[in-house]
């Protein structure tokens, strides 16, 4: 008898599997192909092969934790429902305005997308509600009968979005419109805007709103078929759905929110990367998440991934609490090019997986960095377990295309695609650090995906980054986010209250959201282990136009609002270390309360797979680390790589599905929990 | 030479790239630190590094348009008064568009020498747009101002640091003539701030590579994007270019102000000549040579290479010759803060004496206007005064494969507007209407862009506004047989079914809670002959209600 947890994350490429014995922390992890147009049969097909290979039996699995990117996708690709837009009247092209920016100020053809509905879908209804949640208008019986009949009459309503003003202060108006809709017209799914995000800031409210009720039938179509494929296979297990804040949810908040699912990926991949350091105790961490057409890079302090509050996804505004992720055009399949100046660039163009690099003969021509990293000696022959084999002398063709016009040798050609791909990943990092208020020196790197261990020590170099962890599995880190995620809730209100009168609005808020999150830690938490609530204000300078959140209390203390000094300490600390000042005498306001609920989901700790022998160089390459020589390399299995060992550079790790450079100015160590600890030479 | 020291493809994109870090840092250090909600949120304000010479080299990648000919004034002026007495620690400041090389008063340039192997190698510059200088009104940006005087405090080049000591005299004299001047303080320390640690970086990357080195590489990333430039010119087909249009007036008793402009293309040489335009005026839309060479190059870039680096070598792929004082270049004591609105015209002009030689890429008149709105009363919930100002956007013009954009902001302006949440928590207004104009794109084979209405209301007090709007008289033109767009226009609402009419630049016009003000921006021209535009396409017109069937009947009858 066993507890098994799967955690499952599809990518474009491959889907990959995770899966630990909450008993004896036992732990198998397996990848196998994507199948992009209906995901759901990979994982099912995948579990069916995890079980064959481990002998898990499927009434053993109790919990099934799910990173999806069907909602990106349907976003990306502008496949989604056919929607209304119920809104207040004379404001129907405000989601047509957005903030009135255009996408580049120079380009004069680049526009941001048409709206998700149309015009002639967008309808007006005569109501108002004020900026003290007043009703300024009533909405009218007759007003409401008017709008069904319209809806009833339309053709082809899949979901609906109603998106009113000041709806967050005063749900009243939002809540008799759905209602009425969802007794006239059962079918039709119904997204309101107080509680998809009751925040202030229409704009971003109502965008979000209409992202939900796009995604919506897609995302529920998908969640049913996958449901019942699941329930055949693991009869006994719980559904969790990874969400772009960081944390699991079930698959009924996933159908009733599917825009929360917009960045479930990446964002699994940092919990990953913060559960991996966590297990050698590092908690500042700059992730390096390396996959073939882009670099996702977030940042984690003491544990924590950052989180981000506004997103465009293909230019579409979400505002939900996200895991703060910044993407650069940079991957193994961008494109190495002369640009108009005469100089070598890289990106933002990429092969893709369809032809993909030239040296893994699906009939790419064009230079890539795959192909630097091939020419260089630094990617073995084959990769993903012997499933895609190389070609290099692909790569050399390849690479020569770009080296003949720039007159250079195809070695200086590769060094530089290398380089350059290198030094636009660091002014990604440099800005989503310094950005921040930190200095990048203070943390270590980590890089995953297939290609973040043949960069992440020049990344590291040229930030002045001394030391590099590389997990113990690399290419499966979203997976593993999967496993260690919690469960998780996000609930929020807006009330702007002056901090320095009487605080019983916010007293009052903050009763509500803790009442509602602990309604939900009972509903949806049963079997945690731990559960907790988080209370953050978001709060500002009266006369500021952003607000800063600040986080109360730890995690296991009872959310309790402090008293008034209290809170302005917390404040001028969180403005002191983002923006490098305060001023103690101004004003200050408070416009959101936020609530965390958070349950932690039975976590042990993997049992490490045990190496199988003493490090031993299984063969030696011919690897170029700068254009005068090659240098003969010593080439590691990574499963003969145990605690402790030391290895100074040049070596090369390979494994499953990833590959470790260490230049000869690195040196490496194995610690307790198996990652590769990287360290740069005081030199360099 | 440059061989020599191992500049090739691809040190120099690796280098240039360290470079561009360099001012994006200094950005980000300026949003950081700086006090005001304009830097803050707005991000008005721009970073950049110059060689010796005073030449732009790297400019930051969210600067803005405006700004980059006026940190190379500031370089030119800092050059010519301080030549040989330049040292390292040295920060010197300036505003003045008529000795200092701004464009207008709250535009603060900040700028700091570097030395290498003991010699000055460059210059690291910053400029913040304060949000208020000083002068005759809150904001330093009002209109009707008729001289320069009136518009706040002027500052020479002069040392605000010498050799790295504080001129405390200076700071005093300074901050004692700006309203708000520990918010002002506050910003230009954040300035203070970037210019050192930009100093600082390059420091760094002389360390690592040596000062000729740098010297080398800021050569060459300007002359590579001169011929880059040059390159993108030599495209244009030869010959003579003339476009003129007229704006509305000064906002103190000049009407219908002309811009002329005839280009001279051959071979690889372009030649913007100004000459035939109309003299300086007494109210501040003037605009400095800065401020048009700023304008002209970003039209030039926009039409030909839009990803083109902003640096000095694309003025050096320019001539641009107007007349001293005129419209287009003017002198003391003329007054210049509402120049932006001037720059969005002089932007359309080029496209439109372009559009022959560059069908594909030119488009119709955008609303050609900054219109800004400002609303100003006690608030009666709390009894203290406020201001609520906003800028507005409008049509884009139409292009060549597509219509033209509804209600964006165009040209050299890009800034975000306020929610209708955030003005009505924070003023005592209600916002009742945040459309787009109906009707108000000019029809073509791609219509023109439509216009943006705002309707706001005082709520239980009277309010002031005060309103700067353009293309009210003078629509914006078509190309290529499109037609015009609507004008703008500012209504006040009675409360009893009228409305009057208000001038484009209305000042303190008062208003009752029965009472509103309606904001209608212009829209856009269209881009070739209505008749030849789809019929699914007029239906998708009217049946998204962007256009009555009479607007559509008459202006595409065949």
């Amino acid at each position: 008898m066993a507890d098994w947890i799967v955690g499952v994350d599809v990518g474009g490429t491959f889907t990959d599997f995770s899966a630990r014995d909450l008993r004896t922390g036992a732990a198998h992890i397996h990848k196998r192909p994507s199948t992009p147009d209906d995901p759901s049969r990979a994982i099912l097909e995948g579990l069916k092969e995890l079980q064959q290979k481990t002998g898990i039996p499927g009434a053993d699995i109790v919990r099934f934790a799910h990173g999806t990117t069907v909602a990106t996708n349907a976003l990306l690709q502008r496949r989604g429902a056919a929607i209304r837009l119920i809104t207040t009247k004379g404001f129907r092209d405000l989601v047509e305005i957005g903030r009135q920016v255009r996408p580049l100020i120079y380009d004069l053809q680049e526009d941001a997308p048409a709206p998700l509905v149309s015009r002639v879908n967008r309808l007006e209804v005569t109501e108002r509600i004020g900026s003290r949640g007043e009703i300024v208008v009533e909405l009218t019986d007759a007003e409401i009968d008017r709008l069904v009949a319209e809806l009833k009459a339309a053709p082809q309503v899949e979901s609906i979005a109603v998106c009113l003003l000041f709806s967050f202060l005063n749900p009243v108006h939002e809540q008799r419109i759905a209602a009425a809709i969802r007794a006239a017209l059962p079918e039709v799914y119904v997204s309101i805007s107080s509680e998809v995000q009751p925040e202030f800031r229409e704009f971003e409210r109502f965008s979000t709103t209409l992202i939900n009720a796009f995604l919506q039938p897609e995302v529920g179509r998908y969640m049913e078929r996958l449901k019942s494929a699941i329930s055949e296979v693991a009869p006994n297990a719980k559904f969790g759905i990874f969400q772009s804040s960081g944390g699991l949810m079930s698959v009924d908040k996933a159908l009733e929110f599917p825009v929360r699912t917009a960045l479930s990926g990446p964002a699994a991949g940092a919990v990953g990367a913060a559960a991996a350091g966590g297990k050698s105790s590092i908690g500042d961490i700059i992730t390096l998440d390396i996959g073939g057409t882009s670099t996702d890079v977030c940042l984690i302090r003491d544990g924590e991934t950052e989180i981000a509050h506004v997103r465009d996804i293909a230019g579409f505004r979400i505002r939900l609490p996200m895991v703060d992720i910044h993407t650069v055009g940079a991957g193994g399949g961008s494109i190495a090019h002369i640009g108009p100046d005469g100089l070598m660039k890289v990106g933002p163009e990429s092969a893709g997986a369809v032809p993909g690099p030239a040296c893994y003969c699906k009939g790419g021509t064009r230079p890539t960095v795959s192909d630097a990293n091939v020419v260089l000696g630094r990617l073995p022959a084959s990769l993903a377990g012997g499933g895609l084999m190389i070609d290099r002398d692909k790569a050399v063709e390849a690479i020569r295309t770009i080296a003949e016009p720039l007159g250079i040798p195809v070695v200086k050609a590769a060094l530089g695609i290398c380089g350059i791909v290198s030094s636009n990943m660091t002014r990604a990092i440099r800005a989503v650090s310094t950005q921040k208020g930190h200095d990048p020196r203070d943390f270590a790197l980590m890089p995953f995906g297939g290609a973040g261990g043949l960069h992440a020590t020049d990344v590291a170099k040229s930030l002045g980054i001394k030391r590099i962890i590389v997990p113990a599995a690399p290419g499966i880190l979203c997976a593993e986010g999967l496993i260690e995620a919690d469960l998780q809730e996000n609930f929020v209100f807006t009330c702007r209250t002056p901090l320095d009168g009487s605080l019983a609005p916010i007293e009052t808020a903050v009763q509500q959201l803790d009442e509602q999150a602990r309604a939900w830690i009972a509903l949806e938490a049963d079997g945690a282990e731990g559960a907790y609530r988080l209370l953050t204000l978001d709060m500002r300078y009266v006369g500021q136009n952003y607000e800063l959140p600040v986080t109360l209390g730890q995690p296991g203390d009872e959310p309790r609002l402090p008293d008034i000094d209290a809170l302005k300490e917390a404040f001028f600390e969180a403005h002191q270390r983002s923006y490098g000042h305060v001023d103690r005498e101004a004003p200050i306001e408070i416009m959101n309360v936020r609530m965390k609920a958070v349950a932690r989901l039975s976590q042990i700790t993997p049992l490490a797979e045990k190496p199988v022998g003493p490090a031993k160089a299984s063969e030696y390459h011919d690897v170029w680390f700068d254009e005068h020589a090659p240098v003969s390399t010593p080439i590691y299995p990574r499963s003969t790589l145990e605690a402790g060992v030391r290895l100074q550079g040049p070596a090369i790790i390979t494994q499953f599905d990833t590959t470790t450079v260490v230049p000869p100015w690195a040196s490496l160590t194995v610690d307790p929990a198996l990652s590769l600890i990287l360290e740069i030479d005081d030199a360099q | 030479m440059l061989n020599k020291i191992g500049l090739d493809p691809i040190a120099l994109e690796i280098s240039w790239n360290g470079l561009k870090s360099i001012t994006d840092e200094c950005f980000l250090t300026i949003m950081r630190s700086a006090f005001s909600t304009n830097i803050k949120e707005r991000h008005d304000h721009s970073t950049a590094i110059a060689d010796a010479q005073g030449r732009l080299v790297v400019q930051a990648e969210h600067a803005l348009p405006i700004h980059l000919a006026s940190m190379a004034g500031l370089m030119t002026h800092i050059l010519d008064q301080y030549g040989d007495t330049i040292a390292p620690g040295d920060v010197f400041i300036g505003n003045d568009p008529h000795v200092a090389g701004g464009t207008h008063l709250p535009d603060i340039n900040l700028a700091m020498p570097v030395f290498g192997d003991g010699r000055l190698v460059g210059f690291v510059a910053n400029i913040v747009h304060h949000a208020d200088v000083g002068g005759a009104a809150v904001g330093s940006m009002s209109g009707g101002l008729d001289e320069i005087y009136k518009e706040g405090l002027r500052i020479p080049i002069v040392r605000l640091f010498n050799k790295g000591v504080l001129q405390d005299d200076m700071m005093r004299i300074l901050l004692l003539n700006m309203r708000l001047p520990e918010e002002r303080k506050g910003d230009l320390n954040a300035q203070i701030a970037a210019a050192r640690l930009g100093e600082r970086r390059l420091q760094e990357f002389i360390t690592r590579h040596t000062a000729s080195y740098m010297e080398a590489v800021f050569d060459d990333i300007i002359r590579r994007t001169n011929l880059r430039m040059r390159a993108a010119i030599t495209k244009l087909p030869d010959g003579t270019y003339a476009f003129s249009d007229v704006m509305d007036d000064d906002g103190a008793g000049t009407e219908d102000i002309r811009i002329n402009l005839v280009i001279t293309k051959s071979g690889e040489k372009i030649l913007f000549d100004f000459e035939g335009t109309d003299k300086q005026v007494p109210g501040n839309f003037n605009l400095t040579f800065n401020a048009t060479q700023s304008a002209v190059c970003f039209s030039l870039k926009a039409l030909l290479d839009p990803e083109v680096p902003n640096n000095h070598g694309i003025f050096d792929a320019i001539e641009i010759r107007a007349p001293l004082g005129s419209f287009m270049n003017c002198v003391a004591p003329a007054s210049v803060a509402l120049r932006a609105n001037t720059c969005q015209r002089v932007v359309d002009i080029v496209i439109g004496a372009l559009a022959q030689a560059l069908p594909d890429q030119a488009i119709g008149a955008a609303n050609g206007a900054n219109t800004s709105a400002v609303f100003a009363g006690i608030d009666p919930r709390n009894g203290k005064q406020y201001i609520y100002l906003e800028t507005l956007g409008g049509g884009m013009g139409a292009r060549a494969t597509k219509d033209g954009k509804d209600g964006v902001q165009v040209n050299i302006t890009n800034t975000s507007n306020l929610p209708v949440e955030a003005i009505e928590i924070e003023y005592p207004l209600r916002v009742e209407e945040y459309a787009l104009v109906e009707d108000s794109g000019g029809a073509g084979r791609f219509r023109g862009g439509l216009g943006i209405r705002r309707t706001i209301r005082p709520v239980d007090h009277e309010c002031e506004f005060n309103g700067v709007g353009e293309r009210f008289r003078n629509r914006p033109w078509g190309i290529f047989g499109g037609t015009a767009g609507s004008p703008g226009r500012f209504l006040k609402l009675d409360g009893e079914g009228g409305e009057e009419s208000l001038p484009s630049k209305a000042n303190r016009i008062r208003l009752t809670p029965a009472m509103a003000a309606v904001i209608e921006t212009p829209g856009a021209g269209g881009y070739g002959k209505p008749q030849e535009r789809g019929q699914n396409m007029l239906e998708e017109d009217m049946e998204s209600g962007k256009f009555t069937p009479e607007f559509v009947a008459f202006n595409y009858r065949k």
